[in-house]
């Protein structure tokens, strides 16, 4: 008699595969999604050069805005693909700074990583895997990106072939790679793998400003050299007369085995459960005796809303420093870059179409420096969003992992606990807007730009609406998905709704489409103030969003 | 009998297609010591998730003091100690800020009574949750279940990670909880721990409650054995057809004789003393015995436990 075979689970036969199959969902939606973010600039290119004089034009005007990137062969549908990815560059690195931080402190929060190391292999066969997995993932990812940038040149006329695509993918897979290494060796120093993907992140906001710094500061280039964006802009692959540098992309290769290699010696050392200690940053500290006092003073414990906003306090600090700094960045620099297109806007009867282009999402006006002001501040709650997207996912967690449990079993109608974490999180909104606001002023008056104070606080303090826009979905989200998938949606959400509005108005999509995404409401504050009525449909969906989200947490059935 | 404080009729949850309980009934009173017993996957921590608040059941009623644990959550919880299964907290505050932040969420507590629980289990309130040994995570968590005093405890598996003088020290908050007339409803494993502090027992298995009924009358369903030797060898019929017998083995010549019973041992000690005896020797089941005859893969445990004692 024939005996069935049984099928072995090859997916499940080593570390490396087991991990490689937990990465097949990002590697197709982060592949794909990606893809599809470099191809939406070559979509509306044409538009833009459709003739010789529209093309100069765009090419002279995207050197002013060399601080987003470097404007090379802008004219052309793979130069102006690469221009206007730019600083976009952090959307990439999101992934492998969230897998390089779970790959190894995820798990040992989880437990998962005792039972993984209780099996007859070393540490370092077991790193080693798990990093090789992701390598392999964000390899697969590269091919992906580099065939749907290829198909992107195939359907809007670029002239770079298949090689180039996936160079340009490999290139992107480099970079992401050492940002994967940076946050691997940092996770080695956490408790956390919030944490180490909180430091990792702005870390990566660091690298982009310092990127930028020469592009913008003449003779600062060897400021640059430290930041890895600086090796992934020496290789423009979509742009065949600029070429790819194999210097550049062997050193980010490089330097990923180094933060790699540095990272698996740290973590084949150390106690699993505990961090690398560093002496004379408390490692070494003398151990605290053993008390039994209740800080009863501790203002932080005394609701779930003083709670929250403690616990929230560090993320508010480091994103308020972005936000703010990035805001109080821009109005510096505006003065000088408003000179230069001035003088080409008086000169080129072309330059405020492409100019309406370039900063994406529409605008314009009589005031250069407010119309340049007003598209980089439209960035500003794109930020704040995002920042909602990390703290609503800090409450999905709690909600997978028990741990709002025990706060249950207090007499706390659900709705109480909900809406107190909310609570905290508009407050930290807040908190952003209004520092931003004074940071804005406050940039504006040293560096002697005028602005309309009106329109500043309204471009300020109308985000908040949309950052409690976005809380408020992932809220409702979490009532039905767990927190991966949660995040994964109100991520893509929000994706969608940039891009809506980033490219929708290039490719003239009718104002129905446009009204889909919440920043049409919002509109152009700094130009033209804000439009309340506008504002106020979103402040409703969130209202309405925040409404059925309680009604939900208040019904479901509480994870075990 | 003192009227029922937890009072829970046909109460039934499913999980998608999946068996969680069905059709639980049990009334407990107050100033009881209920001990939940179950394997695992069994529906303890349903039914007691139900009780909280943190599952809707799907049919029957669950009821704390004449209140509807789902409708009246917050006035129940009022009332309630809870001890989850698995404990999570937040990893980055110290034992005495958990404890500080849901003393604080209950509506303030005794501060000198919460002091003596922490010098009762000898916890260190100054470090952080995440550097806390299993034990003393379970310190923090138990702490916080007492530390308001409440009308009833719900415990589920409290002890798991106690070591033995902790658990003692446990076993002697619930006696004190029971003599202050107090109740607890406790969950476990560790029979030995129900046999000591409970005052009544429910086996559930495969999400139905099978038998209920105090400790020691859970012990007269019991199968004992009982062990004879005698002068010399006695017929080898003069027990079998016994009442209460259940099992015949002679041991040695034939002088010997071990019996499985069940209930009165009245007609083997007649019959026995038609005999030179030389010893006898019963040996009581534990509790622990009787819980494993209920999950024995045979499937008899419900049958035989159709009735409430």
């Amino acid at each position: 008699m024939a005996r069935a075979r049984k099928r072995r689970p090859v997916l499940f036969s080593s570390v490396y595969l087991k991990t490689l199959r937990d990465y097949r969902v990002a590697i197709l939606g982060w592949g794909i999604g990606m893809g599809l973010v470099i191809v939406s600039p070559m979509a509306s290119v044409g538009t833009l050069i459709n003739t010789p004089a529209a093309r100069a034009t765009l090419a002279t005007l995207a050197a002013q805005f060399a601080w987003n990137a470097e404007p090379v062969a802008a004219g052309t549908v793979g130069g102006y693909a690469t221009f206007k990815i730019g600083i976009f560059i952090f959307l990439m690195a999101v992934w492998p700074l969230l897998a390089a931080s779970r790959m190894l402190r995820g798990e040992e929060e989880t437990g998962s990583l005792d039972v993984l190391l209780s099996l007859p292999r070393t540490r370092l066969q077991v790193a080693l895997q798990k990093v090789a997995a992701m390598w392999t993932a964000l390899l697969v990812m590269a091919a992906v990106i580099g065939g749907l940038a290829y198909l992107g040149g195939v359907a809007f006329k670029g002239d770079f072939n298949l090689i180039d695509g996936w160079l340009f993918g490999l290139n992107l897979a480099l970079f992401c790679a050492v940002i994967g290494g940076v946050a691997l060796v940092i996770s080695q120093f956490t408790l956390e793998r919030g944490t180490a993907a909180g430091v990792t992140g702005g870390l990566l906001l660091v690298f982009i400003v310092v990127d930028m710094v020469h592009r913008v500061i003449p003779n600062t280039d060897w400021f640059s050299h430290v930041s890895p964006i600086y090796y992934y802009n020496l290789s423009k692959p979509l742009i065949p007369s600029y070429g790819t540098s194999a210097g550049g992309m062997f050193l980010m290769l490089a330097l990923a085995a180094v933060l790699t290699t540095a990272a698996i010696a740290l973590f084949a050392r150390r106690d699993i459960g505990d961090a690398v200690r560093v002496p004379g940053l408390g490692g070494f500290a003398r151990p605290q005796p053993a008390s039994r006092a209740l800080p009863e003073r501790d203002w932080s414990l005394g609701s779930v809303y003083a709670r929250s906003l403690a616990t929230i306090a560090a993320p508010t600090f480091w994103w308020t420093l972005g936000i703010a700094g990035f805001a109080a960045w821009m109005v510096v620099v505006v003065q000088q870059l408003v000179g230069k297109l001035d003088t080409l806007l008086a000169s080129s009867p072309n330059a405020s179409v492409a100019l309406n282009a370039l900063k994406n999402i529409g605008g314009g006006g009589n005031a250069l420096t407010a119309t340049f002001l007003g598209a980089m501040f439209e960035l500003l709650p794109v930020l704040l969003m995002a920042f909602a997207i990390t703290q609503v996912g800090r409450w999905s967690s709690d909600t997978d992992n028990g741990r709002l449990e025990i706060i249950l079993s207090t007499p706390q109608p659900r709705v109480a606990v909900l809406l107190g974490r909310f609570g905290a999180l508009a407050t930290a909104t807040v908190v952003i807007g209004v520092l931003t606001l004074l940071a804005s002023a406050l940039a504006a008056a040293i560096a002697g730009v005028t602005l309309d104070s009106v329109n500043l606080a309204e471009a300020t303090l109308g985000m908040l609406p949309l950052g409690l826009l976005m809380a408020a979905t992932g809220y409702l989200a979490s009532g039905w998905l767990r927190s991966a998938a949660e995040t994964g949606l109100i991520s893509f959400l929000l994706a969608g709704w940039f891009f809506l509005s980033f490219v929708g108005p290039d490719l003239k999509w009718p104002e129905v489409a446009l009204r889909l995404s919440p920043f049409y409401y919002y509109g152009t504050p700094l130009l033209h103030g804000l439009q309340f009525a506008n504002l106020a449909v979103v402040v409703v969906i969130a209202a309405v969003s925040l409404a059925v989200a309680s009604l939900r947490f208040s019904r479901k059935d509480m994870s075990p | 009998m003192t009227a029922p404080i937890i009072e829970i009729d046909k109460l039934t949850k499913s999980y998608g297609g999946k068996r969680g309980i069905v059709d639980v009934s049990l009334e407990i009173s107050e100033g009881e010591v209920f001990g939940f017993l179950g394997p695992n996957g069994a529906g303890k921590t349903t039914t007691i998730r139900i009780l909280m608040a943190l599952l809707r059941a799907d049919g029957g009623r669950a009821q704390i003091a004449g209140l509807d644990a789902w409708d009246k959550s917050v006035e129940v919880k009022r009332l309630i100690g809870y001890v989850p299964g698995e404990p999570s907290l937040d990893n980055n505050l110290t034992g005495g800020q958990i404890l500080e932040y849901f003393a604080h969420l209950r509506g303030g507590v005794d501060k000198a009574y919460l002091k003596t629980l922490i010098e009762r289990f000898d916890l260190d309130t100054s470090r952080k949750f995440r550097q806390y040994s299993t034990g003393n995570k379970r310190k923090v968590v138990l702490i916080q279940a007492f530390m308001h005093r409440p009308r009833v405890l719900i415990l589920d598996e409290p002890t798991s990670g106690l070591d033995p003088l902790n658990q003692q020290e446990f076993d002697g908050m619930v006696r004190e909880a029971r003599d202050d007339g107090r109740t607890v409803f406790l969950s476990s494993h560790v029979l030995s721990e129900v046999e000591k502090t409970c005052t009544r027992v429910g086996i559930i298995r495969d999400g139905r409650l099978v038998r209920i009924g105090g400790v020691a009358e859970l012990k007269d369903i019991k199968r004992y054995e009982i062990t004879i030797h005698f002068a010399r060898p006695v017929p080898a019929d003069a027990f079998a057809r016994l009442e209460g017998v259940s099992d015949v083995e002679w041991l040695g010549d034939g002088s010997a004789v071990r019996l499985a019973m069940q209930g009165s041992a009245d007609a083997v000690i007649k019959a026995a003393a038609l005999h030179p005896v030389v010893s006898l020797t019963s040996d009581e089941p534990s509790l622990e015995d009787i819980f494993l005859r209920y999950y024995e893969g045979d499937g008899q445990g419900p049958k035989e436990a159709a009735g409430v004692v």
